[in-house]
């Protein structure tokens, strides 16, 4: 569905990726787990198609999305044409919103009838009850864990089929962390595709089918979670031994 | 003495109606772009110029077509001052802040565009039309009608009424809409919006039809109301209108809407009770208190953010 060939990406003169290669088929979970500088998060901002200077420039390599490459996509396009969804490290949810209207936004470029955009704003409130008691407040007012649920609700609301979270557990407590790798498990049963990108690989090879360990802009190892988890040099490096 | 007060308030809502058509558009790009467009003065007094040309140009006075009456000359000059001068608008947008940019430039960069764009407008216009003034045809009846002592026109009063109406309509558009919820958003966080697949440059030039075309829209009452143009015009009113936009708040539209009422009533006052020299003075002390007592004006909040 989903695939990166070769991709090297600079930031001025410096070079964050050397040749990053992965997969992410229809229906999959995968993980990119590394340390912090790795390269991870330009990634996912690579393809998205960001603007610099979120998004460093692509140099050499390829992103495809069923079959075509997408380097020449604006990214508004990435989420409305081809339905990939960015849920971003911080969240980034649009504080001087409410939680109703972060949600409705993620509906702009939607050509079909409210009475859909109802019927998923019912799903989302139903996956995540709490922001359905919030829905009036404005977002800057929630909780951590709130307002990742509203980051997720937001990328479901533009109807993605593709959804890559980068860093969701950061900084929220585990039993939130949990809940929220339940509900997107969940989701993924459902036919939702996802990428995850992780620090904690832990959670990260517990959550994924496939992974694939990054390390200074390159990927350095890959398997299935149970193949990585068993690989002593990924046990060393990144399971704590 | 009360109908002289009742006088000075009327003057004061027409005066003030200006500054507030003007600092909207200050408002409104701030409020997405974090840009203080300085260019936002002048694009005021192209406005000008353009309804100038486009009511010689409808009345027959250039010979091209035969004149219309006043009133079918009115109803067209409105959309298409409002058109062209956003179109000017855009077109700044599109040559001098969007490749900045694109490049990531730091915001004092584009302010001093801006400050150049504007000299650019002004200058650009000495030399196409040269530095003699323009004086703007009559449209209206500009009878006196005399109110319990109180002197006014219809166009005093249609400024007024337009000035509330734009700022209705312009606050509609930014909290009830999805563009002005876009719009919101921009200004909280530039980097999320494309993510709910919006085109961030898509609102921004809406953003600059809708601050430059009501920057015309002022431009033509302005010289309605004021007949004489010149090429200088918007510098010297587009600065207290931004003036006028800070001590309101900047960024929020109430707080631009009521920043203009409140620069125009304290000019105003200044002069009924002080020689008129002073009333810059008097009036800028004034507004430099109220930013002194709270420094994000009269309807803004701090930032805040959460990480």
């Amino acid at each position: 569905m989903l695939s990166v060939e070769n991709l090297h990406v600079r930031y001025g003169n410096i070079e964050a990726l050397h040749g990053v290669s992965f997969t992410l088929e229809r229906g999959e979970i995968v993980t990119l787990i590394g340390a912090n500088g790795a390269g991870k998060t330009t990634t996912l901002h690579s393809i998205m198609r960001l603007p610099p200077p979120e998004a460093p420039r692509v140099t050499q390599g390829d992103i495809r999305f069923e079959g075509a490459s997408i380097l020449g996509v604006e990214p508004h396009d990435v989420v409305r044409r081809l339905g990939i969804g960015l849920v971003p490290e911080g969240r980034r949810i649009f504080g001087n919103l409410t939680v109703q209207e972060n949600l409705t936004l993620a509906t702009y470029a939607r050509k079909d009838d409210s009475a859909a955009v109802q019927q998923d704003l019912g799903r989302v409130f139903e996956l995540f009850p709490r922001l359905k008691e919030r829905q009036r407040q404005l977002a800057d007012s929630l909780s951590g864990g709130e307002q990742q649920m509203l980051a997720v609700g937001r990328a479901l609301m533009s109807r993605c089929e593709v959804i890559l979270l980068d860093e969701p557990s950061m900084g929220l407590a585990p039993l939130l962390m949990f809940d929220m790798f339940r509900t997107l498990k969940h989701l993924n049963e459902e036919g939702l595709t996802i990428l995850v990108v992780e620090q904690n690989a832990k959670v990260a090879l517990d959550f994924a089918h496939r992974g694939y360990v990054m390390d200074t802009g390159a990927i350095v190892a890959e398997g299935t979670s149970a193949e990585l988890r068993a690989d002593p040099s990924v046990k060393k490096a990144y399971l704590g031994g | 003495m009360i109908e002289s007060l009742f006088q000075n308030i009327l003057n004061a809502l027409q005066w003030g109606s200006f500054y507030s058509l003007i600092a909207l558009g200050y408002c409104l790009v701030y409020g997405v772009l974090l840009l203080i467009n300085f260019a936002h003065g002048d694009i005021f007094m192209v406005g000008a110029y353009i309804s100038f040309f486009v009511v010689t140009f409808l009345l027959g006075n250039f010979g091209l077509i035969p004149g219309l009456p006043h009133w079918a000359v009115l109803a067209l000059a409105v959309p298409l001052v409002m058109i062209l001068t956003a179109g000017v608008g855009v077109t700044l947008e599109r040559i001098a802040y969007r490749p900045l940019r694109r490049k990531g430039a730091h915001r004092l960069y584009v302010v001093i565009t801006a400050l150049m764009c504007g000299l650019i407008l002004e200058n650009g216009n000495l030399a196409l039309l040269g530095a003699s003034r323009r004086n703007f045809p009559a449209l209206v009846d500009e009878t006196v009608i005399t109110v319990g002592g109180v002197n006014m026109t219809v166009l005093k009063l249609a400024v007024i009424v337009v000035a509330v109406l734009s700022f209705l309509f312009l606050r509609k558009v930014v909290v009830k809409t999805k563009i002005g919820m876009a719009m919101r958003a921009i200004s909280y966080d530039k980097f999320a919006v494309p993510l709910m697949g919006i085109p961030v440059d898509t609102v921004i030039v809406f953003t600059f039809v809708l601050g430059s075309g009501f920057a015309g829209l002022a431009g033509l009452l302005f010289a309605m109301t004021y007949p004489v143009l010149d090429p200088y015009m918007g510098a010297m009113i587009g600065w207290k209108a931004f003036i006028a936009a800070v001590v309101g708040g900047i960024g929020s539209i109430r707080g631009a809407f009521a920043g203009g009422f409140l620069l125009g009533f304290v000019e105003i006052m200044v002069v009924a009770f002080f020689p008129s020299t002073f009333r810059d003075l008097i009036a800028f002390t004034i507004l430099l208190l109220i930013l002194w007592r709270k420094p994000t004006g009269l309807f803004g909040v701090a930032r805040r953010t959460k990480i």
